[in-house]
């Protein structure tokens, strides 16, 4: 399902696909309640600038969702609008059904993030920062501190200055500060940032964990496309401070509808057939073989016992998986040409 | 109410953790405070080992009125200041500011959580300064005559509340201006030149009331400090100390809370 609505691709929100990282079980959305965050026509403007323009959003709640943008599209000044750490110019968001920046004390109360990069007291340890943090959130959080420390796997240098960590250390630290609170939504700005692969890896599964096994909701902004692809599972496009998609990942990949290749014993009979049919579009003759976008996915059962019953032989029929990275490009283009 | 109460000792407790844990800044404070007390001591005794005829024992009452003019004058202030600016805009420098701003507690008692925490860390170690004094100024008496118990009391209060003035002070300013060097650098060219040479200035006649170390002078105690450089009376040296006590704090109360964190 994919409309068009001011130069904003909206793609259904409907999602069924499973976790693509491991091949693990389903995950079904829920529903119910209200969204994790929710905002309309939210604006700021520095000066004559826009930095986040009309940027209307709905994380719905249990997902990773990624917000993926290049650096400087207005990611972060969204995320600190939601944050309540500066104003918005126009429009209206909240956090976890809690309009902010009106009951910002609240919805934050259920919520850990991360702004730009994880700071802490270079000269305290990881457990002293936590406990630090732990004071400001309230009573009963610092018995949670241990139990975080392990859920990010920092046990073993937890009593370390946080001076002598890597940044990958830092990251998962700043995961744990987030997760002292026990938060519904965390939003991560960049967690992925300076991360090696097996640090990128590691917190590409605590993500996941994070949301299958435990329900919460992440929101993850990330200039890293094939990041946001593995990790996620919806996902919005933001150029120029603008939404420009957003949606489930699989169906922003495929654009809503999709191509299709068909591979069969005679393509230019083939092509002749589906020539005139008004559900295939750009039809062409590509390795021996046809290639073609279609209405709706669905469409290709159709197209396989149309090219069947007309007596074509068909080995193969598939629908062409576009990475995450191309589509972003083909609608940031897209979007400079028709500028 | 016990929740909120609950958390603002916590915050405090964050806050100390934070300070006395830096431990070159620890050993920095206490080497401001401790090391010319120290030299100054070590040389008196010196002196009066060598040549007792022409060199008084190196305690007694005089010591001690030096002494509390080195802790709550010149080198008290200045660990003050540097308590009070760390104090203020460590978490800033540090970038952690953002984050405790994102636990939704509020900003005015994320800086309210900053004063006890100093003023503890101030005082222990403007007192353990006091106590080598007091040590000196007893053991090194010889036949000299020491300071009476209620002196002792009267000057730990005022050394107390001198020191504990600047430090609310240099924390009120670190967090308006959100700089830790800046803060110490205006507040200690303040402390020991701009406002001793302002307090000389005999041209500005009343309008010294206004200096708060002229207030804390005329409020030194014991009768062995000699006459204060002005006079005025005690509820008005209140009211100054109150103002700059409370004028300072509140804007950097009003910065915490509008700082773009």
């Amino acid at each position: 399902m994919c409309t068009r609505a001011r130069g904003v691709i909206l793609i259904g929100m409907r999602i069924t696909h499973a976790n693509r990282d491991n091949g693990g079980p389903a995950v079904q959305i829920a529903e119910h309640g209200a969204p994790a965050v929710q905002t309309v026509g939210l604006t700021k403007h520095f000066g004559h600038r826009a930095a986040v323009e009309d940027v209307s959003l709905t994380v719905p709640r249990g997902t990773a969702y990624g917000f993926l943008g290049h650096n400087g599209a207005g990611k972060t000044t969204l995320i600190r609008m939601l944050l309540g750490l500066t104003r918005a110019s126009a429009g209206s968001a909240t956090v976890l059904g809690l309009p902010v920046p009106a009951q910002r004390a609240r919805a934050l109360a259920r919520v850990g993030a991360i702004v730009e990069e994880p700071s802490f007291y270079p000269h305290l340890t990881g457990r002293e920062n936590l406990k630090v943090a732990a004071a400001v959130r309230g009573p009963g959080v610092r018995t949670r501190i241990d139990e975080v420390l392990h859920r990010v796997g920092l046990e073993n240098r937890a009593n370390d200055r946080v001076g002598t960590y890597s940044l990958g250390m830092r990251q998962r630290l700043g995961v744990a500060r987030c997760l002292l609170s026990d938060p519904e939504l965390l939003i991560l700005d960049e967690p992925m940032n300076g991360l090696d692969p097996g640090g990128m890896l590691d917190m590409r599964r605590m993500i996941r964990t994070l949301v299958e096994e435990e329900g919460r909701t992440v929101f993850i902004s990330s200039h890293l496309l094939d990041e946001v692809e593995k990790t996620c599972d919806v996902a919005a496009i933001i150029d120029g401070g603008r939404v420009i998609a957003q949606g489930p990942i699989d169906e922003l990949v495929s654009g809503g509808g999709g191509e299709l290749v068909v591979e069969c014993d005679d393509a230019e009979r083939a092509a002749g057939l589906l020539a005139g049919d008004t559900a295939v579009h750009e039809l062409r003759i590509e390795h021996g073989g046809l290639r073609m976008r279609l209405l709706a996915p669905e469409q290709a059962g159709e197209i396989n016992a149309r090219l069947v019953s007309a007596g074509v032989v068909v080995s193969r029929l598939e629908p062409v998986r576009h990475s995450l990275e191309e589509r972003f490009l083909e609608m940031t283009t897209r979007l400079e040409v028709a500028a | 109410m016990t929740t909120n109460l609950t958390v603002a000792r916590q915050m405090v407790g964050a806050d100390l953790l934070r300070l006395a844990k830096k431990r070159g800044f620890m050993a920095l404070v206490l080497a401001v405070v401790m090391a010319p007390l120290v030299i100054w001591a070590g040389y008196q005794v010196i002196e009066h080992a060598s040549n007792p005829a022409a060199y008084g024992p190196a305690g007694g009452i005089h010591h001690f009125v030096k002494m509390l003019d080195m802790l709550g004058i010149f080198m008290g202030p200045v660990a003050a200041v540097l308590i009070g600016a760390e104090a203020g805009a460590g978490d800033l420098g540090a970038g952690v500011f953002r984050d405790n701003v994102l636990t939704g507690r509020s900003r005015l008692a994320l800086f309210l959580a900053r004063i006890p925490a100093a003023l503890a860390v101030t005082f222990t170690v403007i007192a353990i300064g006091f106590a080598f004094g007091l040590a000196v100024t007893f053991g090194f008496a010889g036949g000299l005559a020491t300071p009476s118990i209620s002196l002792i009391l009267e000057s730990a209060a005022w050394l107390a509340l001198a020191n504990g003035v600047v430090c609310v002070i240099a924390i009120g300013v670190a967090s308006l201006t959100g700089s830790r060097p800046g803060t110490i650098t205006a507040l200690i060219g303040w402390e020991l030149v701009l406002s001793p040479l302002l307090l000389q200035a005999t041209t500005l006649g009343s309008a010294r009331n206004g200096l708060l170390d002229g207030v804390l002078l005329f409020l030194k105690p014991g009768p062995a400090s000699g006459a204060p450089a002005i006079t005025m009376s005690v509820a008005v040296a209140i009211a100054v100390a109150a103002l700059w006590v409370a004028v300072l704090p509140a804007l950097g109360a009003w910065r915490t809370q509008t700082r773009d964190a």
